[in-house]
């Protein structure tokens, strides 16, 4: 609102059903200066919340289903004091795709400025973003366990079933996938199929 | 049925698609599961989004190829009313009706009003809430929600009112909340009633939570609903890939005037990967035999959805320069009758319809524009052209025509 002196500090409200990733954005806008009144799950009247506190700016997670709800203050209620706008430059297209890719959305209270806005959006993107890395990096990590679950398992039947070592059983996964053109945890799959199908009619 | 071999080649073969979690989604599944989309050269992945926003936002900037929107988006979208602005344009309208207005059961009984073993008069129940309301005073504003400021689910609501001489923007409080937070809301008193999509409506009445006090289809007749959005810029690159998606998914609105398709898209739909939700909730308005509250027998609705019989498809440019107006008011900003054209001739295309029908022998209407608010009972537009009644609730002043 103009209402607010030139230099107080934007306030916040950040909206997020992930609160390792929530309470990451929170630490980092304070460092830079930024007040955050209040994070908030989706489901939990974020109406109300807005009402409550008027923030300057809202934050919200892509994937919650208040969106349209935030939305709707800058039509609907088109005469309260908390009408809010989203934050979209026209002259940066880039900016959408940037945040849409981040998975994050922001909308102003109309009235503020997006220049003062824009460092707050940067912080947010920024953690969301090495969130998303963090993300990948697990989902890699789960699969590469998986992977050499398989593999464990692919030896272990291949050593009962040929009666070999484990070293044995390790080579003759690997010149399996070498012939084949195959992943070694694709060849593991095959085998462990083979295998117990089997064992099964035995 | 077309021959897709005969087809211009698609541009594109993989395409996202996305929808919201919506019983009117059924011809966008029902083309999946019927290998539909396989038949015409193209690899959908169906996308379930949380919002309309996030929709918008994702055909927008290209994430989606085609999605699943609220018939008013392409214009409000292309005129940037709220959120990001893009031009967006529907060749293919996914259906008619699908609505439906519940108030909570003490609202409901604080009307006095039964109706056993028939749909509430629609009407009447307004002009009962409308006297209420004026014996209460000002100080005790109901407040009533959609899931989207720009809907036919707002502005049928708001059609609703003012046929009770209600005015929407000072009489309700009117707000939006997201589907799912609908039925708790509604519970937990937060709202006094809503106006959302299929299943939500069945849901609240299953639940014992609500009664519904009026369908869409009472209110505006064979009123538009969703469309099949996309860019202007994915459509001029891409006119080949959609065409073929528009066959797809007329072939499978074509399939759901059959009444065992009816039966099977609940089945297919209540799956985790799509609604998730009970096939009990989906059932009641696909097949029409719908329940307007819980302790009375359901009533015979057959036209609760209609995705095919109608010409159900064809994008009315008469719905979308409603739809302009009723935008127009809600924004109070005026948009002039020129600007008006001009936004309802980029968005809603016609001849996109009128091809696609050509390719599957179908007929269509040679005009875009057709009276509203006139008939009854079904008409004929043209030789072999059947349209459905197309009167609104309380006679308000549009007809369609333009001169």
């Amino acid at each position: 609102m103009k209402s607010a002196p030139q230099n107080a500090p934007i306030r916040v409200m950040l909206v997020d059903d992930h609160p390792s990733r929530a309470q990451s954005v929170e630490e980092h806008l304070k460092a830079a200066g930024f007040e955050v009144l209040s994070v908030i799950s989706s489901a939990t009247g974020l109406l109300f919340q807005i009402e409550q506190h008027r923030p300057d700016v809202v934050l919200i997670d892509l994937q919650s289903p208040d969106r349209d709800v935030l939305e709707s203050l800058a039509i609907v209620n088109r005469h309260s004091p908390t009408a809010m706008v989203m934050f979209a430059e026209e002259d940066d297209p880039d900016y959408i795709r940037q945040a849409v890719e981040a998975g994050i959305s922001t909308y102003l209270m109309e009235g503020i400025n997006p220049a003062k806005v824009k460092p707050v959006i940067e912080v947010a993107m920024a953690q969301f973003k090495s969130f998303q890395g963090l993300r990948q990096e697990l989902d890699t990590a789960r699969t590469q366990l998986q992977d050499r679950t398989l593999i464990e398992k692919a030896k272990g039947l291949l050593m009962l079933q040929k009666r070999i070592s484990e070293n044995e059983a390790h080579q003759l996964l690997t010149r399996l996938a070498m012939d084949n053109n195959q992943r070694l945890r694709d060849v593991a799959q095959t085998v462990i199929a083979t295998l117990s199908a089997l064992e099964i009619r035995k | 049925m077309s021959d897709p071999a005969r087809l211009p080649p698609a541009e594109i073969t993989q395409l996202s698609l996305g929808y919201m979690r919506l019983t009117d989604a059924a011809p966008l599944i029902l083309a999946k599961e019927e290998g539909l989309y396989a038949r015409y050269g193209l690899d959908v992945t169906l996308r379930r989004e949380v919002s309309w926003a996030n929709l918008r936002d994702k055909l927008v900037i290209g994430d989606l190829d085609a999605a699943h929107l609220l018939a008013p988006l392409p214009m409000t979208t292309t005129f940037g009313a709220g959120g990001i602005r893009g031009n967006l344009l529907t060749g293919l309208s996914l259906g008619l009706n699908g609505n439906a207005i519940t108030v909570s059961n003490s609202l409901w009984d604080s009307l006095g009003l039964h109706y056993p073993g028939r749909a509430p008069d629609a009407l009447e129940v307004v002009k009962k809430l409308g006297e209420q309301i004026k014996e209460r005073g000002p100080g005790s504003r109901l407040t009533f929600a959609t899931v989207h400021a720009f809907s036919m689910h707002t502005f049928l609501l708001r059609l609703w009112f003012q046929a009770g001489q209600i005015d929407p923007d000072v009489d309700i409080r009117l707000l939006v909340l997201p589907p799912e937070q609908m039925c708790d809301s509604l519970a937990r008193g937060i709202i006094d009633g809503f106006c959302v999509g299929e299943p939500w409506s069945t849901v609240a009445v299953e639940q014992g939570i609500g009664t519904v006090a009026a369908s869409g289809y009472q209110i505006w007749n064979n009123a538009p609903e969703k469309v099949l959005g996309v860019t202007e810029h994915w459509h001029n690159l891409h006119p080949a890939t959609h065409l073929r998606l528009r066959l797809a998914i007329m072939e499978a609105c074509r399939l759901l005037t059959e009444p065992q398709q009816r039966v099977r898209i609940a089945e297919i739909m209540s799956q985790r990967q799509y609604l998730n939700l009970p096939e009990k909730m989906l059932l009641p308005s696909l097949t029409g035999d719908y329940r307007f509250s819980k302790n009375d027998a359901p009533v015979q609705v057959p036209e609760f959805h209609v995705f095919w019989k109608f010409q159900a498809g064809f994008p009315w440019r008469s719905h979308a320069e409603w739809i302009v107006q009723q935008s127009s008011a809600l924004l109070g900003k005026e948009i002039n009758a020129d600007d008006t054209r001009a936004l309802v001739q980029q968005s809603y295309r016609a001849n996109l319809y009128r091809e696609a029908a050509r390719c599957l022998g179908e007929l269509s209407p040679s005009q875009d524009y057709k009276e509203e608010n006139r008939h009854g009972s079904p008409w004929e537009f043209e030789p072999g052209i059947t349209l459905g009644a197309d009167v609104m609730i309380g006679n308000p002043q549009y007809s369609g025509k333009t001169d």
